[in-house]
């Protein structure tokens, strides 16, 4: 996607008018997004510009006074004004920034207001509470620009009450349940302000940043349609903030949904960079979305926040050494850029690269040891080291710098398993699905978090809840499956080990279509225990062919030759749930990533395979075919396993065989 | 600051498990353990504890220097081969191989992770291993307990409290320690490159490129550009460890801390975040010592903030205790009486015998001082007389079991007894059961004030060798372990005997010898300055030097009592008398004998002070020429010596005695006397006396001479005459007392008249001049 010079300068005009009017209203975050951003474009030749008259007049279009001559004309009104509030709002003062603006005095009889009518019984419905009543004070005049920030440091004074309010991390009375005080006087206001809209004849068109507010407001107060409603007016107005575009991702949990709601956007690029952010951020893989990726890379070629995307994009397909590389040259691109690094950590974690997560944790240090990033990465690393105290304390004063720190939640309630202490582990888990309820993650370790306390029906449910948000994930399938074989209930259960291992088969050939460094195609393995699991649950339904089947494609698992590959494809044909649309890569975090990457082909005799070649020794003398159960023993005897019964064994066949022996003779 | 671990142990840490693993051969094994066990322990295997003053603070300085820099280890392990497979490798290159081995923060993480392996195993461990079929651990393995095995643990436990951000500060101060010997590592290592410093940044040099610098900058901080502003990291555990130091030594031997150990230990204090407060109390003592008034003050009251509700103790009667010494010290003795009082009655409060004890014992040899200021407070006071006081004292303090305090009370009774002229064998006996328990606890710090004491003795004694040699033994034995202050007034008491017998080159020559950072102290330097002073001036006066004198006495007259204990006062005193009495202007001399005689007897001070100046009283009364109206004066001088026992000034006594029996004519009987008396003064060093003495005898023969009828009798008493002319000639040329030597050859020259010799006459007679010549000469 090549920009031509003239769309390129727009570009670069319109980034530039962003970050100015963003930084007008302190969305320090969206400013800072939109610099990177201008940063990343290449810097054209000077000669290009020869359209622009570079003279001393000119002046940047950002720095023009508002468009619209009402709106200038009360901008330069309350210049005074609106840069007192500017200050006390860098200053973090926030109460006294809004009352620049609105008295506290106004606000309150706005509450009250309100209160009254909703106590008015014959009066009900948003219709009439908008109504012209009486005592309703008219809302006072001022431009759209201060009347945000004076909201928007309500609300953020709100949010600061919030924190001072809350009681220690995971402390006796930290429940999660502070909510922010400021959110209903800021609702209000905004409800009756485009409900004046509304009414007014001909309304000043709107700078969609009060719109952004206000569906801020309204997820916070859970009210997601709305709100979405709300963001979606605001990025048509104005689409440079990105902080709105990362509300609607936040509001989006479903890939169809992300659908569905795509035509409905403003087709510019920040839509597009919206698109792939949210994709990445959903789970999704494939080629489109990294050509997407790569395309944006063309135009922002050293953007970070776009390398960061990709790198997140082969973190979740899995290929796992091409996402540290991509995070290693974005390291050292940006060495000082903290954002995201947490994600890098998770991925050395895997990795078991100690020195480097070591040396990352260190320039993390160095550059702000109080960022909840650097926390994280520092809590990683103690995990790795198994100083799981150490981990915990990391990722506690990680959620004290920042409550929404989802990652440190899940990995908090990891080290909590770890250090076996279920209750404070559920606790973090918990937490961590309140803040996102799409981190399959933490449902997975609520899982097994119950099924350790040997809840199983618990544990089944979130098993559920994580198989249903990573449908081709085989982990979550053969924990669902475990956990129903642990119920008895052993009919569901051989349904969900073999979807685990249809899953498992799909996103090796996903990851091997994806062609990085290893291509594994190990469409031909399996995991033995997921088929002695199989196999045995058909034992225990008394259905032994199926259980012989399944054993002998255990055993075969050792050496991953041919007979797998036969198994597997009999397998595809037996298990018709292979319609669903291919979903995400399966991606869990930490973990066995790193230990089964070590498997090429052949697992080599495991447990499970000798206790599969047990059974079917057993299952052979059953059957009165000693030869096999000779044989079986016999390389029993070779692996070292059970020697004792394995020899037992040998010798009944043995004895068997020469009866047989001599019967014939 | 991290508070233990530094650099520096983890070289030692290194060290031991190269001692472990057995790399170290034979011959370095003892030098390595005293390596080790001096920095780890404190002790050294080699030699026994020097303490010679040049010493004394170079273990201060070797921790210093081994926080400082690696060169410590390199100078240990360069000279030897290391037991290797490879020959021609140093120990100092497996050394290198073993911290260059620590190429990331992980693997400095691995390190300390596997540190306990050196350990021995526990009962536990060794079970369970034999249990999982492993083999136990061969070689050496340090025990638990051992001073090593105690390291180890402790270094490891520190590091696992450590917090992230501060195992990457010891990481990167690591980085830094271990970079001096990066050149020698790199020509030994030729895959060696710039980045070797960290693994992870040569690994991914090959992926980040020219990134990698900005990176390491940003990881490694400042320390890679240069600005390299000599910063390490410092423990707290060392800093307190140097600060203690610092204190014993302040304390045991009165110094200063010398100026470079000074300098470096403040940049190591710059470079840790944390000051512990002790090292307030060091600054404090610093300020004492160099006599800076305000600056000490503050310090004290910045330590005391600090410390005063330490440890649940309550601290504020040290700081009173602390606060009065300075006072005292600096002139301040109204303020300091009061604070020390104050001192009492808080540590009865808190019940801190050992304070009260030692506040009581300081009040008492205050009050002994400064009697002025104590006296009001005696008369209505439990305390008491100086007697109660210190009976009470030694009985508190044997109950409480404080040795010190308990010899010092018993010196202190001795010293008062000998004071008021009583028994010397009670005071002996005193001496003795001070020394008794002195030997008993091994209190050498207290050796020198007891043979100070005993020097005392012999000298009021007038047995002057045993008291020289009391000092030379305690210079050649005890001066090192002692406070300076001893050794100073040891010195200074040889000096006196020197300078007594008129050799007073070499009593220059003593206090020459003593120089160097212990005269960094105000005080010493002060006692120093002012014994030199005195002993020049006795020279002068000997001398007739009246320029010299005027000039010396101007000076030592200014130093009043706030900053000389009152024995020097009354020395310098005797000798402006004396000075006064030469020079003929007895009106001023007697009217300063007046003061003075008033002052002690309101004082009731030492007797040996009153005989002086009763003494002092006859000579004048000598010199105006009326010898008879000191009779009684010098009777009484006389009784009052015999009855002390204070020998030499008995001898003086008697020697004006004789004087007036020989104005009054009674010739012979002056004779008798000096005669009686000469060979007992002849054992003191006393020369003026003896010379003075002799000269007495020669007027007594020739007053027999004049009264004899026969001539020859009266040859015989002047030829008596003559000897003892020379004798006495003799004796004050040994001081270079010039008057006396004048007087001397001109009663030679009139005794040879006499004898009808103009000869010899006329002999002496030139010799007079040339010598009154030669005077002015040197007199200018």
């Amino acid at each position: 996607m090549g920009l031509t010079a003239k769309d390129s300068f727009h570009l670069k005009e319109a980034l530039q008018i962003a970050v100015v009017k963003c930084s007008e209203r302190c969305l320090y975050q969206a400013a800072k997004w939109a610099a990177e951003l201008l940063d990343a474009l290449p810097e054209r030749s000077v000669d290009e510009f020869k359209g622009q008259p570079p003279t001393a007049t000119y002046v940047h279009p950002a720095f023009f006074p508002s468009a619209d001559p009402n709106e200038a004309a009360l901008e330069a009104r309350e210049l005074n004004r609106y840069l007192l509030a500017k200050s006390f709002f860098d200053c973090k003062e926030f109460d006294r920034c809004a009352a620049v603006f609105l008295p506290d005095s106004l606000l309150s009889g706005l509450i009250t207001a309100k209160f009254n009518e909703a106590a008015d019984p014959r009066r009900k419905g948003k219709a009439a509470a908008v109504g012209p009543s009486a005592q309703e004070q008219p809302l006072p005049e001022m431009s759209q620009k201060s009347l945000f920030l004076a909201l928007y440091a309500k609300v953020m004074s709100g949010e600061k009450q919030k924190d001072e309010d809350s009681e220690m991390i995971m402390g006796p009375q930290d429940l999660g349940s502070v909510v922010n005080k400021q959110l209903l006087t800021v609702s209000r206001f905004l409800e009756r302000w485009f409900a004046d809209r509304k009414k007014e004849s001909d309304p000043s068109p709107s700078q969609g940043f009060l719109e952004y507010l206000y569906g801020m407001v309204l997820v916070k107060e859970k009210n997601d349609s709305d709100a979405l409603n709300f963001l979606m007016q605001s990025v048509h107005l104005f689409p440079w903030n990105w902080g709105c575009w990362l509300e609607i991702t936040n509001l989006i949990s479903r890939v169809e949904q992300l659908n569905k709601i795509a035509p409905h956007m403003p087709q510019n690029i920040m839509s597009f960079i919206f698109h792939a952010n949210t994709a990445v951020n959903l789970y999704q893989q494939g080629q489109d979305l990294a050509a997407s990726l790569n395309d944006l890379l063309g135009i922002f070629p050293t953007s970070s926040f776009l390398l960061t995307c990709k790198a997140l994009l082969n973190y979740h397909a899995k290929d796992l050494m091409a996402a540290e590389q991509d995070f290693s040259q974005l390291l050292a691109l940006h060495p000082h850029r903290l954002d995201s690094l947490d994600h890098y950590s998770n991925i050395l974690y895997v990795l078991n690269l100690r020195p480097k997560l070591a040396f990352l944790a260190h320039l993390c240090s160095s550059i702000d040891k109080f960022r909840p990033e650097s926390c994280v990465v520092i809590g990683n690393y103690y995990s790795l080291l198994s100083l799981h105290e150490k981990a915990v304390q990391y990722f506690r004063r990680a959620l004290t710098l920042d409550r929404s720190c989802l990652s440190a939640w899940t990995l908090m309630g990891h080290e909590y398993v770890e250090l076996k202490n279920t209750h404070a582990a559920i606790e973090s888990y918990r937490r961590a699905v309140d803040v996102n309820r799409r981190d399959y993650r933490a449902w997975y370790g609520l899982g097994q978090t119950y099924e350790v306390l040997e809840m199983h029906a618990y544990a089944l449910w979130y098993y559920k809840k994580a198989a249903g948000l990573r449908p081709w994930d085989g982990k979550m399938w053969q924990a669902v499956g475990s956990c129903l074989q642990k119920m008895g209930r052993d009919r569901d259960g051989i349904k969900a080990l073999k979807r685990a291992l249809l899953a498992d088969s799909y996103y090796d050939s996903t990851a091997s279509s994806f062609g990085s460094t290893g291509p594994i195609d190990r469409m031909t393995q399996m995991d033995p225990e997921v088929l002695l699991q199989i196999a045995s649950m058909y034992d225990r339904l008394d259905d032994e062919d199926e259980a012989k089947a399944y054993m002998e494609l255990c055993m075969a698992q050792e050496d991953g030759g041919a007979a797998g590959a036969e198994g597997a494809a009999g397998l595809g044909d037996s298990v018709a749930i292979h319609n669903d649309s291919p979903g995400g890569g399966p991606s869990d975090g930490e973990g066995e990533g790193a230990d089964r990457a070590g498997v090429h082909e052949g697992t080599g005799v495991t447990v499970a395979t000798s206790k599969a070649r047990m059974w079917l020794a057993k299952y052979a003398m059953r059957a009165e075919d000693y030869h096999t159960a000779h044989r079986l023993g016999m390389e029993l005897c070779q692996d070292g396993v059970e020697v004792e019964e394995a020899k037992a064994l040998i010798r009944e066949a043995r004895s068997r065989l020469e009866l047989a022996n001599m019967l014939d003779r | 600051m991290s508070r233990f671990l530094t650099p520096a142990k983890i070289g030692l840490l290194a060290l031991i498990d190269l001692y472990t693993e057995g790399a170290v051969p034979n011959e370095a094994i003892i030098p390595v353990l005293n390596f080790l066990a001096s920095r780890l322990l404190d002790c050294d295997l080699t030699d026994t504890p020097s303490v010679a003053p040049a010493n004394r603070w170079a273990k201060a300085e070797k921790s210093i220097r081994l926080i400082v820099s690696i060169q410590d280890f390199e100078q240990l392990l360069g000279p030897f081969a290391a037991v290797d497979r490879m020959p021609g490798r140093l120990l100092w290159d497996r050394f290198l191989e073993k911290l260059w081995g620590i190429d990331s923060l992980h693997a400095l993480q691995e390190f300390f992770e596997k540190q306990p392996h050196l350990l021995a195993k526990t009962k536990n461990e060794r079970r369970r291993m034999t249990e999982c079929g492993e083999d136990l651990p061969t070689g050496i393995v340090l025990s638990r307990s051992s001073p090593f095995g105690v390291f180890v643990r402790r270094s490891h436990l520190e590091f696992s409290r450590l917090p992230f951000h501060s195992t990457a500060e010891l990481w990167k101060a690591f980085v830094k320690y271990r970079q001096p010997t990066a050149n020698y590592w790199r020509k030994r290592n030729p895959h060696h490159s710039r980045l070797s410093f960290d693994s992870v940044l040569v690994t991914g040099e090959h992926e980040w490129g020219e990134n990698t610098e900005e990176l390491a900058v940003v990881a490694y901080g400042s320390m890679l550009l240069g600005d390299d502003d000599h910063t390490s990291l410092v423990s707290t555990d060392d800093i307190e460890c140097l600060l203690e130091m610092q204190v014993e030594q302040i304390h045991r031997y009165g110094d200063r801390v010398p100026k470079e150990l000074k300098a470096q230990f403040q940049s190591l204090l710059k470079d840790s975040h944390a000051i512990p407060s002790l090292s307030h109390y060091v600054s404090f003592c610093d300020a004492w010592r160099s006599g800076d008034y305000p600056t000490s003050f503050d310090y004290l009251h910045r330590y005391f903030d600090f410390t005063m509700q330490d440890r649940d103790r309550l601290f504020y009667q040290y700081a009173l205790m602390n606060l009065a010494m300075l006072q005292s010290d600096f002139g301040c003795h109204k303020e300091a009486v009061a604070t020390m009082l104050e001192t009492v009655s808080t540590a009865r409060e808190n019940r801190d015998n050992k304070c009260l004890n030692f506040a009581l014992n300081w009040l008492f040899h205050f009050g002994r001082t400064h009697p002025k200021l104590v006296r009001e407070l005696e008369n209505n006071s439990m305390l008491g007389s100086g007697k109660e006081t210190l009976a009470f004292l030694r009985a508190k303090a044997k109950e409480s079991g404080m040795w010190v305090l308990w010899s010092s009370a018993l010196m202190g009774e001795a010293k008062l007894g000998m004071a008021s002229g009583e028994s010397v064998s009670a005071a002996m006996e005193h001496i003795v059961r001070s020394s008794q328990i002195i030997l008993e606890r091994n209190l050498k710090a207290m050796m020198g004030s007891k043979l100070a004491v005993a020097t005392t003795l012999w000298d009021r004694l007038g047995l002057a060798y045993l008291s020289s040699m009391t000092c030379e033994v305690f210079l050649r034995c005890y001066a090192d372990t002692s406070v300076f202050d001893d050794k100073l007034k040891a010195t200074c008491r040889l000096a006196n005997h020197l300078a007594g017998r008129g050799r007073y080159e070499e009593a220059f020559e003593k206090f020459e010898s003593l120089s160097g950072n212990p005269l960094r102290a105000v005080k010493v330097s002060q006692h120093w300055h002012l014994y030199r002073g005195i002993i020049k001036l006795r020279r002068d006066i000997h001398r007739d030097n009246h320029d010299a004198v005027d000039h010396l006495l101007a000076q030592l007259l200014q130093a009043g009592p706030e900053c000389l204990e009152t024995d020097m006062l009354f020395i310098v005193d005797s000798l402006h008398i004396d000075a006064l009495t030469r020079r003929g202007a007895f009106d001023a001399a007697a009217a300063k004998i007046e003061r003075l005689a008033t002052e002690l007897r309101d004082d009731d001070r030492d007797v040996a002070m009153r005989i002086r100046l009763l003494l002092s009283k006859a000579h004048l009364l000598d010199r105006i020429g009326r010898p008879e109206r000191g009779f009684t004066i010098t009777m009484r001088a006389a009784r009052l010596a015999w009855r002390a026992r204070l020998l030499p000034l008995l001898w003086q006594a008697i020697g004006a005695l004789a004087n007036i029996l020989g104005a009054l004519g009674e010739f012979a009987a002056a004779a008798r006397l000096v005669v009686a008396v000469l060979p007992r003064c002849l054992e003191t060093d006393a020369v003026f006396v003896i010379a003075t003495l002799y000269s007495l005898l020669a007027d007594a023969w020739m007053g027999q001479a004049g009264e004899a009828a026969h001539s020859d009798r009266r040859e015989a008493f002047l030829g008596k005459a003559h000897e003892a002319l020379e004798a006495a000639f003799h004796h004050f040329s040994a001081v270079e007392d010039v008057e006396k030597q004048c007087e001397m050859l001109a009663k030679e020259a009139t005794v040879m008249k006499l004898m009808g010799d103009n000869v010899r006459a006329e002999e002496y007679a030139a010799r007079y001049l040339k010598l009154k010549k030669e005077v002015a000469i040197r007199n200018g």
